[in-house]
Order: C-alpha cells, then structure tokens, then sequence
C-alpha cells in the first residue's frame, strides 16, 4: 500500500505538486479508490494502463496525461471517478470543502465561467455535504446550459440544489433571464 | 246495360273540343261569380272526360291555364283597388274564392289529373292554381310589395301596443303557407325577421339608457312573451325559434356584457343583495345565449372568491375562529340558496361556486385549524338556543362541506385530535352521540385511516371509566383522600405535546397539561369541592401554606409556562362565580406584577363546583409554527411511500410525471409541494431505491 507519504514521495520523484490535477489523472487510471492511497494492484494496473513501466517513463508521459482532462469523454469519467475518489472511507456524501475544492481543481483546466458563483452559492446557503447525484448532475449543468441561463428549463428535473442556485443567481442579478 | 256513363256516342266532330271547352268555359265563371249551384257536376265531368278521352288533355290543360289567369288578373285588379284597411279584407275574400273555385274545377277535372298530368308530368290542376294565384296576385308587383308591408305594418303597431286584426293576418300567413313554404319564408319570415331584428335592436338601445338591469330584463322577457304568443295566433310554428333567437341576440346577446356590469343593478349587485327573482330571470334568459351561463358563471366565480378572500383575510375576522368559521358557513348557505333558487340547482353553477369556495378557503392556511376550532365549539356547548335552531347534525354536515374544501386536511387532522383530546380529558364534550357522528362522517368523507386513532381515544375513555368504577368499588372506603381521575391514554393514539414541567403534589404523576382533579376546599365555614384541571390544582394547593402569593412566586413554585399560567390565574380569579382566588388589582388581564389572595369569600349555590380553563384555544404563533412544523415532516413519508409505490408500478418514469402521480395519490389529504417531491426523489436516489436514467437525465429508473 502506498498511503499518504508514499504518494507524497511520488509526488516528489514525478516533480508534480500533490495539488496537480495530473495525480487525479493518474489516480483515476489507476482506479484508486481513496486520495492519497493506492494498493499495489492499483498502482500496477495503473501504470500497465498509461503505458508506462518506471517512474521515469511516467514522468515523461505527465504532459499527455493533463491533456486528457481536455478530451470530452475522458474528462467525464475522470470527472466522476473523482466523486468517490476524494470521499472519506464509509461516507457516501462528498464534505462541502472537499468538494469545492475538486471543483475548482476541475473546471479549473476547463473553464466554466460560473464556478466562483457556484462555490459561493454553496457556503453561503447550502452548508452541507454533496450528494453524487447533484455532483454528476452538475457537470450535465455546466456541459449544457449557457451561462447566461438561457436554456435553463425549470421542469429541467435538476437537481432542486442547482434550481436554487438559479435562483441565487437570478435574485443577485448575475444574470438576465427572459422567463 | 247498367250506368255507363261513358257509352254515349261520340262523333268526331272538328268543334268537338271548342264546344266542349266552352261549357267549361262558361262553368268556370259561374263558379268564380259565386253562381256554381246552377251547374251539373256530372256533365261537367263527363265532358272533360271526353276531351282527355280524345286525347285533348293537352289543349284541355293549356286553355285551363289561360281561363285560371284571366280570373285572376281580374281580382287581382279587385285587390289592388282597395283601400287602405281594407286591402288584406280583399285579398283574403278573392283567395277564399279563388280556393273554392280551384277544388271545383279539380273535381270536375279530375279524370285529366289522374290520368294525363301523371303521363305528361305537368303539375296537377289544384296545384296549379295556386302557382297562379302566387305569381299574378301575390307577387303582382303592385301587390307584392303593399301585401308585405301590411303585414310587417300592422305587427310593428301591435308591438306598440295597438290591437291588430289578428284573425286578418292568420288567414294570410296561412294562405301563403299554402302557397309553399318558401313562398312564406321568402315572402314574409324573411322581411319579418329582418325588420324585428331592426326593431329590437333600436328598443334595447333605449332600453338599456334607461333601465337598470332588472326593469331591462323584465322587459326583455315580456317582450319574448309577446313574440312567443304572436306566432302561435298568427304565424306558423317554426318562425316561434327564429324570432325568439332575433330577441335573444338584439336585446341580450348584445348588451350581455353591459348588462351584467352595470353598476348598483348588475349580477353582482344582485348576488350581494339576494335577488332571487332577477337571478331567476337572467338565468332563464340566459340560456339560450351564447356565452350566456358560462358568462354568469364565471363573474359569479370571481366576485365570490372576491369577497371570500376579503373574508379570510382580514385581520378583524382572525380573531375569533369560530365567527371566522360561522360567516364561511353563512356565505355557503347564502350561495347555496341562490343556486337552488334561481339556478335550477344547476351543476355547473354549484362546481363554479364550490371551485371558488376551494380557493379562496385555502388562502388562508390557518383555515383547517379554525374549522377544527368551530366544530370544538359546537361539541362544547351543543347548539341550544343558536340563533337558527339548526340541530347539531345539520351544523356538522354543513362544516364537512368546509372540510372538503380543505386542501390540507392532514393539518385538520391533527387539530381535530388535540382538540378533541382535550375535549374528552377535561370531560367537556356536551355529546358523545355527536362526537361519535362527526367521526363517521370524517372517515366516510376520509377513509378509516384517518379516524382509527381518534376512535381508539373514545375506547380509552371507556376504559378509563370502567377502570376508575372497579377501583372505587375496591377501595377501602378512606374518603378523606384527594379523590383522583385518571385517564387510560393509549400511547400514539393521542396528541403528545411538549409536555411542560410542572411542579405536582409528589402523588401525582403524567400529562401535565390534561387531566383535573376534585379538591375539598373550605371556604369560612362552607365547604365545596372543586373539580379544577391540573394546572389549577398545584396553584390551589399552594395556598394550604399561605393566604397570599405574587404572581412570581406561583410561577417559580410551580413551573408552570408563563403563558398557561396566566390562563389558568385567568380562570381562577377573573371569572364570575368562579372565583376562588382574588386578584389585586382587579383588572382582566394577568401581569407580572399581580398578587393573589385565596377568597374566603368565594360562594357558590352547587356545592361541587366545576372551574373550567383548558380551553382549546387558538394557538399562538410559536405554536403554530411548531405544529406546521410538525405537519411538514409528516408529510415526508408519505410523499416518499407514494413516489416508491408509484416506481415499483411504472419502473421507468420522468419527473413530470412521477410529480403529477404522487400529487394525485396524495391530494386527498394535502396538496405535496413540487419541490419538496423532488427532493424526496433526490433522497431516494442517495439511498439507492432510484437512479437517474444514464441517457436521459429526467428519467427515474426503479431498483429493485
């Protein structure tokens, strides 16, 4: 097992930051099933999925790895891998500050012109943990309706967390609505 | 040998036919000069015979025509002569001639009828004739034009209110019924539908200057009166639905919408002031117009629910449920009375008037508890001496009407119970017959769900009794104990309140707030028992030690909440003829600052004295909140129970619809808020029992 010193260490000898989206990618090839932990099967299969057979190897492959966030498919299912991934052990809800965090760790490489209104959104009147469906309904969100909420239909079957924050949105006056 | 009438011998002469039609000839205007009674109808007969006989029947007809046409350009000349008046006399006289002259002549001809009209399809004698009378008399032009203004002439007068000769016009207008139909539509309906829809259309524009709706509508019905009434004596039959349908649309289809709106004499100011004969009127004339009942319809609609939100909402009418409750009643009955009365009790009218009911009652949301309150009300007291002497049955059955109204009968469920559970514990229910009704009629109106819990109360209350009688029989005889009652409360069957603490005589031990006792209390030398709820009885016992208490000092030895406190000092000091404390000052209300001194002058005729408090009041705003609360989380489950059932049926459904599903499973007892569905849905989802379809978003999968 690699735990949380072990991955730092990779960290280390990948010259990545720990706070790189790169280690999600990674991760997420290597199917981890807890941040900062890999089994030994994991981090084998992982690497047998890159491609790779050494560190350095993988080191060389980092760049083509953060453009797979750029790739629509992959970027949903690393999206979603990281849902369960970034849980505590027995949890089924993702804590808030985890969550925004892997958010603005996201949609930082894919630019979403409402995750700072999101993030507020949520401290200030949501205050709870995130649920998978809101988390996986979000991306359909941020993938299908414009920023400026045009398309945005109320019988959408949204998650009611997201109805709401159009309705923050709206009442703050962050954007115009022709209802 | 026998009568052969057909054997003489013809020759054939070259003046056969000549000689033979000139008998005809002459007979005919015998006939037109009223001079038939000389002439032999037999010869006649026999000698048209004899000219179709010898195929003659050609000639025979042509020279007929001819002979009908001189006759009658020659009374057509007769007709056209007469003077004014007399115009239609003459017309009528020459046609009842004409007409006698025609059956004549076709008897006499009627061999050529039988036999060569049918052969050379040419119309038949008789028919013929009035073909005749119809071109050149009727519709001679100097005639034509004169006949119809007569007729619409003297029908204008009659409307004026002249008396007409009506056997006169009759006799015409059947005449040119005879003519054929369409000579009379043509020839009279028409011109007579056209200048009545002229006539009526400048009458109801005066009218409607001039009257208010009601003198209108009379005038209006006496109007379809007298149209009615004109054609049956001089009209035929089917012009009755044409000039009823010009009336209707001149005087009411028009002006419908000014009539109904005119201020201080409209519909609504007829519906305000109980104007059963015009709403009987407007409804009876309205029936046949377009839009006419759909119209009073609706504006009945809004101006109920006009004035029922007024009701509901105003804060003067808040105060006190039970008015609130018995000015909803009145306004039902009053409404109820005018459908009856001067709607036929028609249903459309009484699903407007309960749809209007239905909104504006659930405006306000504090209208399922006052309901329970009124009812509480009437369970206390009974209804002697109410005002309309409604027996206790009637006034139930006119509260489920409310009832049903209800959009959040759960909320009146659980106020019905605690009322009631407070009804039953203090022992103040003046019926037990029609507590028992009033629960029939919820659980026929609701299902067995909804009373079981408060039916198994009744029970225990039984039990109580019986229980409490099996325990005195047992006891051995120490009276000088404080003589205790106490109720079997089945767990979950009765309301639980946040039970307050209360500082009890060590003995006794429960439900603070329910319950009573009977204490022994001397007053100077008399001694009565009271029978004081529990509350009242730790206040009373305080006063064993002491004379005198400040409204501090019971708070603090008793614990009781400020707000039941006071209620229960209330009850106890300021109430005539219950007052066995005295209160300094003597004001109504309780403050802080109040001192309390057992009354030894406190008298009474009954020896056992009842103090009444535990009232069910309205509650007060935390409460209200609590109990809302309380509701909202109720409501929960069985949302989530509908959504899964509803799942397990369909498997697969979209959101849309599971929310109209579960809204129609549910709506008998509360109207589920859509977002709350969806986030019971949201919760499901967490906990597995659903999931999001992985192609389209809105649709819900069930898991097995």
């Amino acid at each position: 097992m690699i735990m949380v010193e072990g991955t730092s260490q990779l960290c280390n000898d990948l010259l990545v930051d720990p706070q790189d989206v790169v280690m999600l990618v990674i991760s997420w090839h290597m199917k981890a099933a807890t941040m900062c932990e890999f089994t030994r099967q994991e981090f084998i299969d992982g690497l047998q999925s890159i491609g790779v057979d050494s560190i350095e190897k993988l080191r060389e492959k980092l760049p083509s790895l953060r453009a797979e966030i750029k790739d629509d498919n992959k970027f949903r299912e690393i999206y979603n891998f990281a849902f369960a991934w970034a849980r505590e052990k027995g949890q089924k809800s993702l804590p808030l500050e985890t969550a925004i965090g892997m958010w603005r760790l996201l949609f930082a490489e894919r630019h979403w012109p409402l995750i700072d209104h999101w993030c507020q959104f949520l401290q200030v009147r949501h205050n709870k943990a995130i649920s998978r469906d809101t988390w996986s309904q979000l991306l359909e969100f941020v993938k299908t309706i414009d920023p400026q909420l045009s398309n945005y239909d109320e019988e959408g079957a949204w998650p009611y967390l997201i109805d709401e924050f159009v309705e923050y949105l709206t009442e703050n006056g962050c954007v115009q609505r022709n209802k | 040998p026998g009568c052969g009438p057909f054997k003489h011998r013809v020759e054939v002469d070259p003046k056969f036919f000549d000689k033979s039609w000139k008998k005809l000839d002459d007979a005919i205007r015998e006939i037109y000069n009223h001079n038939a009674s000389g002439l032999s109808f037999e010869e006649l007969y026999r000698t048209a015979y004899n000219m179709v006989l010898h195929k003659h029947g050609g000639r025979l007809y042509d020279k007929l025509a001819e002979n009908l046409k001189g006759h009658l350009r020659e009374m057509g000349k007769l007709v056209e002569a007469a003077q004014g008046g007399l115009f239609l006399e003459e017309l009528q006289r020459r046609w009842a001639d004409h007409i006698k002259a025609l059956q004549m002549i076709r008897d006499i001809l009627m061999y050529m009828d039988r036999t060569f009209i049918p052969s050379s399809k040419k119309t038949p004698v008789f028919e013929h004739g009035l073909e005749l009378w119809r071109d050149i008399v009727v519709r001679s032009p100097k005639i034509h034009g004169r006949l119809v203004d007569t007729l619409l002439e003297l029908i204008h007068r009659e409307r004026m209110g002249e008396m007409i000769n009506r056997g006169l016009m009759r006799n015409t207008t059947k005449m040119l019924m005879e003519l054929g139909s369409s000579v009379y539509q043509d020839d009279f309906e028409r011109p007579f539908l056209e200048v009545s829809a002229s006539f009526y259309s400048g009458e109801s524009q005066q009218c409607i200057e001039r009257c208010d709706c009601g003198e209108y509508l009379k005038n209006a019905e006496k109007r379809l009166a007298e149209e009615s009434e004109r054609v049956s004596l001089y009209m035929d039959a089917k012009t009755a639905d044409k000039i009823a349908n010009v009336v209707d649309k001149e005087m009411l289809s028009i002006h419908m919408q000014r009539l109904f709106l005119m201020e201080n004499s409209g519909l609504v100011n007829m519906l305000i002031n109980d104007k059963h004969e015009d709403l009987t009127r407007m409804y009876d004339l309205f029936k046949r117009v377009p839009d006419g009942h759909s119209t009073i319809r609706s504006l009945m609609a809004s101006h109920v629910k006009e004035t029922g939100k007024i009701l509901v909402t105003d804060p003067e009418r808040l105060r006190d449920p039970v008015d609130f409750v018995q000015r909803l009643l009145n306004e039902k009955d009053k409404y109820d009375e005018i459908v009856s009365v001067s709607f036929s009790n028609d249903k459309t009218f009484q699903n407007a008037l309960n749809a209007s009911f239905e909104h504006f009652i659930n405006l306000n949301n504090r209208s399922p508890e006052f309901i329970s309150l009124y009812v509480d009300d009437k369970l206390r007291k009974g209804v002697k001496g109410a005002a309309n002497e409604e027996d206790i049955e009637t006034v139930l059955d006119k509260v489920m009407m409310l009832f049903r109204y209800l959009q959040e009968k759960d909320v009146f469920e659980k106020y019905y119970k605690q009322h009631l559970a407070k009804r039953l514990l203090s022992g103040k229910t003046s019926s037990d017959e029609a507590e028992r009704n009033m629960l029939v009629k919820l659980k026929t109106e609701c299902g067995y769900q909804f009373t079981s819990k408060l039916e198994s109360m009744f029970t225990d209350l039984k039990t109580s009794q019986d229980t409490m009688q099996s325990f005195y029989a047992n006891l051995s005889g120490d009276s000088d104990g404080p003589t205790i009652s106490v109720q079997i409360l089945t767990t979950g069957s009765w309301p639980t309140q946040p039970c307050a603490t209360c500082n009890l005589p060590p003995e006794i031990l429960g439900q603070t707030n329910m319950g009573n006792a009977d204490i022994k209390a001397t007053f100077g030398d008399r001694k009565h028992e009271l029978n004081v709820s529990t509350y009242q009885m730790c206040v009373l016992m305080l006063f064993n030690s002491t004379d005198t208490l400040t409204y501090k000092e019971i708070e603090q030895n008793t614990a009781i909440p400020p707000v039941d406190l006071k209620r229960c000092l209330q009850s106890l000091a300021c109430v005539k003829g219950k007052n066995v404390l005295r209160k300094e000052p003597m004001s109504k209300d309780i403050s802080d600052s109040d001192a309390f001194h057992f009354n030894d002058k406190f008298s009474s005729k009954l020896v056992k004295v009842k103090i009444g408090t535990v009232v069910a009041q309205k509650e007060s705003e935390p409460e209200k909140q609590e109990t809302r609360h309380r509701v909202e989380e109720d409501r929960k489950p069985q949302i989530e129970a509908a959504i899964v059932r509803i799942m397990k049926s369909r498997r697969v459904l979209d959101h849309n619809s599971i929310v109209t599903e579960v809204t129609k499973q549910l709506q008998a007892r509360f109207l589920p808020n859509p977002v709350v569905i969806k986030k019971r849905i949201e919760s499901l989802i967490e906990r597995e029992f659903l999931e999001r379809d992985k192609v389209d978003r809105k649709l819900y999968r069930y898991l097995a």
